[in-house]
């Protein structure tokens, strides 16, 4: 379970503070695919940041499993993002001159995982997105798809729970993005994961349980949500 | 992030981009072979000084000369002293040594015996059907290591033996230093009381060679000089100067202490009385100061090197951080704390380091082994290698740069650590 509540966040100072985020409180039951639509500038991508602990918002709360991670120190925020979520971006942010395994072995390294366990999980993960025989390819010779592919192999490999994409296929022809949008759901289905989809991509965003559009740092409108529960102050 | 997979991670950036690192270690490299090989040429000149000191002088030996006065401006004339442009040192005051300094020296406690230096004037050396050469004799001391080119000795050398040197051999027509061995010599000096007179009296001594010393580059004294027993130099040095106002005085003596460990203590009670006198320590200490400012000298060089890689480090890991900027933005939203990015830029330092320290020791090593015998050859060293290499040290040269380029390292690694992933992950 995800609680979001009262978020606030501001950026400059006094007449030149600019509100990114208003007042934004919602809740998401574990397992469920949500898409956080709106423009660029809406401040969906702020709202991730904030949701994954990246950023601190002034005011508000971000509860997960119980825990408000953003009263928490920043070394256990760091073990939280390690063990528990992960993030799949649009430029992929790969190593292109390590191999794929390098690249997906990353966040087993930095979540310790036992030196002994890494080779599975990594071999399980490049298989549940197809990319078995290229282990020990160079990401550089990957296609974009394969990149993106790659991207959500080192995702998932540490089983998160929560799994963040940002514009997931932003720089995909619309083909190979349904691809990767299927493995997206099907590991959050699988795993009982919560997906949470920042786009504005409005078919990526209908296959989602849940959307939450954002407009001028506002929550503007809702679907799916079950409980409308302290959903800002204006609605 | 556990440590070693730190090290092996920071160990694959390093390899990714090759060129770079190479170009940033072999900066490190240049000091690194400086150093190396000014702390060899430290060992080896060690090495070298001491076996100098082994051939030349004695640990329970002091040689003893009477302080002299400041030598600055005209000095007034003093008989005693060994004095006289005629005199053996030549036109200047000279304090001396006499009998009574002697017997004085020998009564202070601790001192075994004290021998002035003879080094007798004589006229030249000669042997059966060969022509006169002229010669410089000096004492033999049973303790003081020679090398020999032909024959020994055992102990101390009787007083009809001699000890030539390679060069007097050959003169004086032997065919090889060993042929000279046993052969009988002949030495000849005047008695200079009697100079004015008509006819001079000169006096023949005779010898049968014992040894005859081969040239090492480690000798002072014994080179260019024959060697005859202290007794028989005695013999020789009374004859020629009985009667002349020089005699009895000496410039030089050596006293003999019972226990090396006093040789110290004793100097002290004989500069207290008026004398200077040198230790083994002494002379060793004299040249080892003079190759320690050599030492230093080149170790101020690799120093400067070490220095002017130091930026280059910064350099290089400063842009390599801008340029990972979205890698190091990427491992943080992973949950990567700042520790450990800043860690991992302090181990790429830590291998740059390393590297360059591996290269450079390693590449002197191996010119130093390469260059050894020549050097040798050329400086006559004998069998002392000029540079001798000690693992440890080499070990600590590459620890030691490991951590200045760790220490060179932290401002990148803070720059690193202290980024902010949300700005490292913003796509344009």
């Amino acid at each position: 379970m995800i609680e979001i509540k009262g978020i606030t966040k501001t950026y400059g100072k006094k007449q030149n503070a600019f509100l990114a985020l208003d007042n934004i409180s919602f809740e998401i039951p574990d397992g469920t695919t949500i898409a956080i639509i709106g423009k660029s500038g809406s401040g969906k991508s702020t709202l991730m940041h904030a949701m994954s602990g990246l950023d601190r918002p002034e005011i508000g709360e971000v509860v997960i499993d119980g825990e408000n991670i953003l009263t928490l120190k920043q070394r256990k925020i760091d073990a939280f993002r390690a063990t528990k979520m992960s993030f799949i971006f649009q430029s992929f942010f790969i190593q292109p001159n390590e191999t794929c395994y390098d690249n997906v072995v990353l966040p087993l390294e930095i979540a310790e995982v036992p030196r002994a366990q890494r080779r599975a999980k990594v071999e399980a993960a490049l298989a549940a997105v197809e990319l078995t025989d290229k282990i020990k390819s160079k990401a550089a010779n990957l296609s974009g798809g394969q990149k993106q592919r790659l991207a959500i192999a080192r995702a998932i490999v540490n089983e998160p729970k929560i799994l963040f994409a940002d514009e997931p296929t932003g720089n995909l022809d619309s083909a190979t993005g349904e691809v990767i949008e299927d493995f997206l759901f099907n590991y959050s289905k699988k795993n009982n994961a919560t997906l949470i989809v920042v786009t504005h991509d409005a078919d990526l965003a209908n296959k989602c349980d849940v959307q939450i559009e954002i407009v001028d740092g506002k929550i503007h409108s809702t679907k799916g949500l079950k409980k409308s529960v302290r959903k800002g102050a204006e609605l | 992030m556990k440590i070693t997979d730190t090290i092996r991670r920071a160990g694959r950036s390093l390899r990714q981009a090759k060129a770079r690192t190479l170009l940033t270690s072999l900066a490190i490299g240049v000091g690194a072979f400086t150093i190396t090989l000014s702390l060899a040429g430290g060992q080896g000149g060690r090495d070298y000084t001491d076996a100098i000191v082994k051939a030349n002088t004695d640990v329970k030996e002091l040689s003893v000369t009477k302080k002299q006065p400041a030598s600055t401006g005209i000095q007034e004339y003093n008989a005693d002293a060994g004095a006289a442009s005629t005199g053996p040192f030549g036109g200047q005051n000279v304090e001396t040594i006499s009998n009574k300094d002697i017997a004085d020296i020998e009564k202070i406690d601790g001192v075994e015996s004290v021998t002035p230096n003879y080094a007798p004037a004589v006229n030249y050396i000669t042997t059966e059907g060969q022509k006169k050469y002229v010669a410089t004799i000096s004492t033999f001391s049973p303790s003081v290591t020679l090398d020999y080119a032909a024959g020994s000795v055992n102990g101390d050398l009787k007083d009809n033996e001699i000890i030539l040197t390679e060069d007097y051999a050959s003169t004086l027509g032997f065919k090889s230093p060993s042929d000279a061995v046993g052969k009988t010599v002949t030495i000849n000096a005047t008695k200079l009381s009697t100079s004015f007179a008509a006819e001079p009296l000169t006096e023949d001594y005779t010898f049968t060679v014992k040894g005859v010393s081969s040239a090492s580059g480690l000798a002072f004294r014994s080179q260019g000089s024959i060697l005859i027993s202290s007794n028989q130099a005695k013999t020789i040095y009374t004859y020629i100067n009985e009667g002349t106002s020089a005699y009895g005085k000496f410039f030089l003596a050596s006293v003999r202490v019972k226990d090396a460990n006093q040789a110290e203590s004793i100097k002290t009670v004989l500069d207290g009385r008026g004398y200077e006198a040198q230790t083994a320590a002494d002379v060793l200490g004299t040249i080892n100061t003079f190759i320690n400012v050599l030492l230093g000298i080149l170790l101020g060089f690799g120093a400067l090197a070490v220095l002017t890689s130091v930026f280059g480090i910064i350099n290089t890991q400063y842009i390599s951080v801008l340029e990972r900027t979205q890698q190091i933005g990427l491992m943080k939203a992973l949950g990567m704390s700042a520790r450990d990015v800043g860690r991992l830029f302090k181990y790429e330092a830590a291998w740059v380091g390393f590297l360059g320290g591996a290269i450079g020791s390693g590449l002197a090593f191996v010119v130093g082994t390469i260059a050894n015998p020549f050097i040798t050859k050329a400086l006559d060293l004998g069998n002392i290698a000029l540079l001798r290499f000690d693992p440890i040290q080499i070990a600590i040269v590459i620890v030691g740069l490991m951590l200045i380029s760790v220490a060179a390292g932290i401002f990148p690694a803070r720059k690193a650590s202290r980024l902010d992933p949300i700005e490292a992950l913003r796509t344009e």
